[in-house]
């Protein structure tokens, strides 16, 4: 009996005094294995008197249970020693340079008139686009500028020849609207794109600029519809404090005709310089269309009213991001560009 | 247009309305005020008499004066030469801010000066209206001007001028009586017009013979005036122009130019002198030179409308009389023009010359039936008035106008059902009474008579816009459209569009825009259409032709961000590319230098060809195209845009979706870029096609074994054909097959490469024996045999 309560004590005093996993294993060999002391002392047990062999079995198992338990203690604390060490190895420098994702973005125009669109869409319009070499036609004829309007000048106009031309406005594509769906209104669509004037670069001007204009036509729509779906807008693009105010203006496409300011959002309408000391910022052209333009279309201009509005994408971007030159919009310098790589 | 508050004054009575206010209403009511100048600073300036005017003890230059301002005399040191004692001066007093100084107490070389004596420039008056020796020193009042009074109101530069933008339909508001018209309505003021009606019907007989052999001139009236004397304008007159913009010169000129100002018609006076005879006829088709009153020549064209006398042209039709018959100082008798020219051909003339003219810009503008008849009357009042115009002859005409005042009618309910309003009866009637318009009502119609300046009212919808424009835009509450409820969708096509915009974002691409119209040389670029769209008057060579391929606009963004050293600049743009033959969506790309980077720890991405054919295949792959639909060929099709033996042609179909690949170095050079791979996208081609849709398949349970092989192959054997073979013998169990080594060394063999291929094979319905592998592998170490592969 003492023997195995020595071979208990040596074998908890080598587990107590390993200090690696290796001699760890040493002990367990030692006394746990097949051939250990531990089995050494189990097989002692033939040679005893059988009313003795249940107390020394039980103290054997007891000293084996003992054991094991010290060792996988043992073994726990030395893999937590061990896997600290071998962490401690593994040091790195935190503050290197890191792993330069690539991030990109979209074109500032691109995101306003997806902004817009998208406004619009969630207002029930549809997306339609057209031609940017399109008909005299579509682009003068049908939007009621005549022959002679200073506007068809080929000092104005990119024509191509006598009949084609660079569009140079959207509205070349809602007079194609109104022609194609006369017999299934009623329409409410936005028409985004490119369009092209014959005027030389400079901060505020360019030849090439977007436009997304909005035609809605069908039985009562009048001009208070106008300014409830442009105070959306507004508000939308500029912020809920926002609010709009008509003017009269005059387009040959529309009759009542107006242009839409916007109060500033910089200075809230207590004038600054971006709305130049007026409180307002003029972004949009609108009105009710002219009945020719019905009429020109196919469309009983008593029965149906339509309204329509037009902004510069250009204008709306360099409002909203505080842009000083709209060539910047067309240069596609990498360092402009990626100003706006934030979600807003 | 600039309108003076003073001279609107003449008309209606607005001098109880700020600027600011006045500005504000005209702006809502459509006539938008984009500036307020005043002809001189405001401030707190007084009339002063210079009492005693000494050298100042210290100084060559200076004076020391002293000044009664009325309320007390100040000591003033003054640098002027022109001062002088018993002079009227402009006194700027302690604490006055001028433009460009706030007059302080000081003491000038030991002498004390309080105040300023101040000459025209420095109270910010216009250089243009300074006589020739105002800038040299102090303005020097007359007597007549009384000490402690505001020198300004003396002046007449006590006005504001009100910058007003002109919407081209009222192009009656070239005519200051018909702004009056407009602030009479919108203030709702009485308008009182000078009365000079019938001026011009007095006259004896004349000689004088006008006529017109063109269309371009439908109206002239011509007047002689024997007699006149040329002087200098009354001060009021020379105050009007000037806060108009224009410069005084004597009496009759000044008339003319007020005149047109007033009524919106453009006078033309002849010295009568200077006529060899007294005929006058219009015409176009007389091609040849003119010296102008400019003293300019300008070359005239046969389409341009002349005014000629005597056969001989003498002026350029409502754009500027001829050098030879201008009235001058020797002037003792006129002919008076009075003419409609037409427009389009006054807009013509003037552009092509450049000489923008008032009297030209009012024409191109249109100007009102009657206004010859008003402009002439009232200038043969001014001219007996102010010029002692004397042997007055008749006035005689060429053409006619037969002006009758139209009606139009409106309803009520048209107005509130077009503008969403509920206006009464009385409030409609009253917006277009005010207006001149004479609405008549009967039951629910309105009927209004059109005055002849009002050219632009024709039809119902420009009255329910007068009426809106009076009543005020802020009357109507907004609502929305009653309409059936309809849900905002794009089309596929647009939604394509979309997505490839963000998948490429989210991969590291960044979007441009550029311009459509390009230079002649940029036409060649990838997959170009034939038949380029040139422009008939393009504003320069490099933006001639609308472009017809995409690759070439994006090579010059890469061109321009690699010269100014944006590096790792990776981009796309999506465009519509057009030839004659119509229009193609395009798609762009290019990528130079790395796509993901980390220099210190060798992790990068290098934007080569196989990132591009990685990118391409990813977008393609989410766009719902990939494996067997998309093939790859090498690039035999454009060997001009691309180094012709890293490009490829991508093919959907049998159609050529893309070319892409390294950038030819030729072309590189010429561009002035490198390291670029491009390529160039027909979208056409995958919107034309049904994308493969979702579709659920189990996943497979049964585990995966896998094989290396590494084999040994000539070095221009593609790896395509491997491929080929391996799952031509390992169909189906071959899962994938992935390459992970490929090298050349001597020991291989010259034109030997070594391609190490990961095999794996995987069973439907059950766990793959090694016997089934081993077997497959066999077959398909044969098959890469008789490829040309064997194993190392």
């Amino acid at each position: 009996m003492k023997k195995i309560t020595d071979v208990k004590e040596a074998g908890l005093a080598a587990i107590e005094q390993s200090t690696d996993l290796n001699q760890l294993t040493q002990v367990r060999n030692e006394y746990l294995s097949k051939k250990g002391l531990v089995a050494g002392l189990m097989s002692e047990m033939k040679d005893l008197d059988a009313s003795l062999r249940p107390a020394f079995g039980a103290l054997v198992n007891n000293c084996k249970e003992e054991l094991e338990l010290a060792l996988k203690e043992k073994q726990e604390v030395l893999q937590a020693v061990a896997l600290q060490e071998k962490m401690a190895k593994d040091w790195i420098d935190v503050t290197l340079p890191s792993t330069k994702f690539p991030v990109a973005n979209l074109h500032p125009l691109t995101l306003v008139q997806q902004e817009i669109e998208d406004i619009f869409r969630s207002m029930g319009y549809q997306v339609v686009e057209g031609p940017e070499v399109d008909l005299d036609l579509y682009n003068f004829e049908r939007a009621n500028i005549p022959a002679d309007h200073p506007a068809r000048d080929m000092q104005d106009t990119f024509y191509i020849d006598s009949q084609w031309l660079l569009r140079t406005h959207t509205t070349a594509i809602q007079t194609r609207t109104l022609e194609k769906s006369a017999q299934s209104l009623p329409i409410k669509v936005v028409c985004p794109g490119k369009v092209y004037r014959r005027d030389d670069d400079d901060a505020t001007h360019s030849h090439q600029f977007t436009q997304i204009e909005g035609l809605v036509v069908g039985e009562n729509i009048t001009l208070a519809d106008l300014k409830g779906t442009l105070q959306l807008l507004a508000k939308s693009m500029f912020g809920e404090d926002r609010i709009i105010r008509f003017r009269p203006s005059y387009f040959q496409f529309t009759e009542p005709s107006v242009e839409v300011d916007v109060s500033c959002h910089i200075c809230n309408g207590a004038g600054c310089n971006v709305c130049k000391g007026s409180g307002w910022i003029e972004i949009l052209g609108a009105g009710m269309v002219h009945p020719h333009v019905l009429d020109m279309a196919g469309i009983d201009g008593i029965r149906y009213t339509g309204f329509a509005f037009g902004l510069g994408v250009e204008r709306v971007a360099m409002l909203k991001y505080g842009i000083d030159d709209i060539r910047h919009c067309y240069i596609n310098d990498a360092r402009f560009l990626s100003l706006f790589k934030r979600f807003e | 247009m600039k309108v003076s508050k003073k001279w609107l004054n003449d008309y209606v009575s607005i001098a109880d309305i700020s600027s600011s206010i006045l500005a504000e209403r005209l702006t809502i009511a459509g006539l938008e005020v984009e500036g307020i100048d005043s002809l001189a600073c405001k401030a707190d300036l007084v009339v002063g008499e210079v009492l005693t005017c000494e050298r100042h003890p210290d100084s060559d230059h200076l004076s020391v004066t002293t000044v009664n301002l009325g309320d007390r005399v100040e000591q003033i040191v003054c640098g002027a030469p022109n001062v002088d004692k018993g002079q009227k001066v402009i006194v700027a007093p302690i604490g006055t801010a001028l433009p460009k100084l706030t007059i302080k107490k000081a003491v000038v070389r030991g002498v004390e000066s309080s105040g300023m004596i101040c000459s025209l420039n420095e109270l910010g008056v216009d250089e243009k209206f300074l006589s020739p020796n105002s800038g040299e020193g102090i303005e020097v009042l007359g007597d007549d001007a009384i000490v402690g009074q505001d020198p300004l109101v003396y002046l007449g530069l006590d006005d504001d001028v009100l910058d007003v933008k002109q919407t081209p339909n009222r192009a009656d508001f070239n005519a200051l009586w018909n702004v009056a018209k407009e602030v009479g309505a919108i203030f709702n003021r009485e308008v009182k017009w000078p009365d000079c009606e019938c001026a011009a019907s007095m006259g004896k007989k004349s000689q004088l013979q006008v006529s017109s052999t063109t269309v371009g001139c439908s109206l002239f009236l011509g007047k002689v005036i024997n007699k006149l004397t040329v002087k200098e304008s009354p001060r009021w007159l020379k105050e009007r122009l000037m806060a108009g913009g224009v410069k005084p010169i004597n009496n009759v000129v000044d008339i003319s130019n007020f005149v047109m100002m007033e009524t919106g018609q453009p006078l033309h006076f002849y010295d009568l002198a200077k006529m060899s005879v007294q005929e006058i006829t219009v015409m176009d088709q007389r091609p040849g030179k003119l010296v102008a009153l400019d003293e300019n020549e300008y070359e005239l064209l046969a389409s341009d409308l002349v005014i000629t006398s005597a056969n001989k042209v003498i002026g350029i039709a409502g754009v500027m009389g001829g050098d030879d018959s201008k009235i001058d100082e020797s002037t003792t008798g006129i002919i008076i023009e009075a003419a409609s020219f037409s427009p389009v051909s006054i807009r013509n003339t003037s552009r092509r010359l450049d000489l923008i003219t008032e009297a030209a810009s009012r024409f191109t503008k249109g100007i009102e039936p009657l206004a010859p008849f008003k402009a002439m009357d009232r200038a043969i009042q001014l001219l007996i008035e102010l010029a002692d115009a004397d042997d007055i002859e008749e006035t005689v005409q060429f053409g006619d106008v037969n002006h009758v005042n139209k009606e139009v009618a409106v309803t009520l309910s048209h107005v509130n059902g077009l503008l969403g309003t509920s206006l009464s009866m009385e409030e409609v009637v009253d917006a277009l009474a005010r207006l001149h318009l004479s609405p008549v009502v009967d039951g629910d119609v309105i009927t209004t008579t059109i005055p002849s300046f009002r050219t632009d009212l024709l039809i119902a919808q420009d009255l329910i816009e007068e009426v809106i424009r009076m009543v005020g835009y802020e009357k109507i509450v907004a609502t929305l459209p009653m309409m059936p409820q309809t849900i905002g969708v794009l089309d596929d096509k647009q939604k394509v569009r979309r997505l490839i915009q963000r998948i490429l974002i989210s991969l590291g691409l960044q979007e441009v825009v550029s311009y459509t119209l390009i230079k002649e040389s940029m036409l060649d670029g990838v997959l170009a259409m034939a038949d380029p769209i040139a422009l008939a008057s393009p504003l320069s060579e490099d933006r001639k032709f609308v472009r017809n391929n995409l690759s070439h606009s994006v090579l010059e963004v890469v061109a321009y961000n690699q010269a100014h050293k944006n590096e790792n600049f990776n981009i796309f743009e999506l465009s519509q590319v057009y030839g004659k033959v119509g229009s193609q969506w395009r798609l762009s790309l290019a990528l130079c230098g790395e796509l993901l980077g980390n220099p210190w720890s060798k992790q990068t991405i290098k934007a080569d060809f196989y990132a591009m054919k990685g990118l391409l295949e990813t977008l393609f792959s989410q766009l719902g195209f990939e494996g067997t639909r998309l093939r790859l060929q090498r690039n035999q099709l454009d060997h001009q845009n691309f180094h012709p033996y890293r490009s490829a042609v991508m093919l959907l179909g049998k159609e050529v979706l893309a070319i892409f690949g390294d950038v030819h170095p030729s072309l590189a050079k010429v561009r002035g870029i490198k390291n670029v791979v491009l390529a160039e996208v027909q979208l056409d081609v995958l919107l034309a096609q049904s994308p493969a849709k979702i579709k659920f398949t189990a996943v497979n349970k049964y585990p995966k074994v896998v094989r290396d092989v590494a084999l040994v192959a000539d070095v221009k054997l593609e790896v395509e054909v491997l491929v080929a073979a391996i799952n031509k013998a390992g169909k189906p169990l071959v899962q994938s097959i992935e390459v992970f080594d490929i090298f050349t060394s001597e020991e291989l063999g010259v034109d030997k490469k070594s391609v190490a291929l990961t095999i794996a094979y995987q069973a439907k319905e059950h766990t793959l024996t090694e016997e089934e592998v081993s077997m497959v592998h066999t077959k398909i170490l044969e098959n890469l045999a008789k490829a040309g592969a064997v194993l190392r």
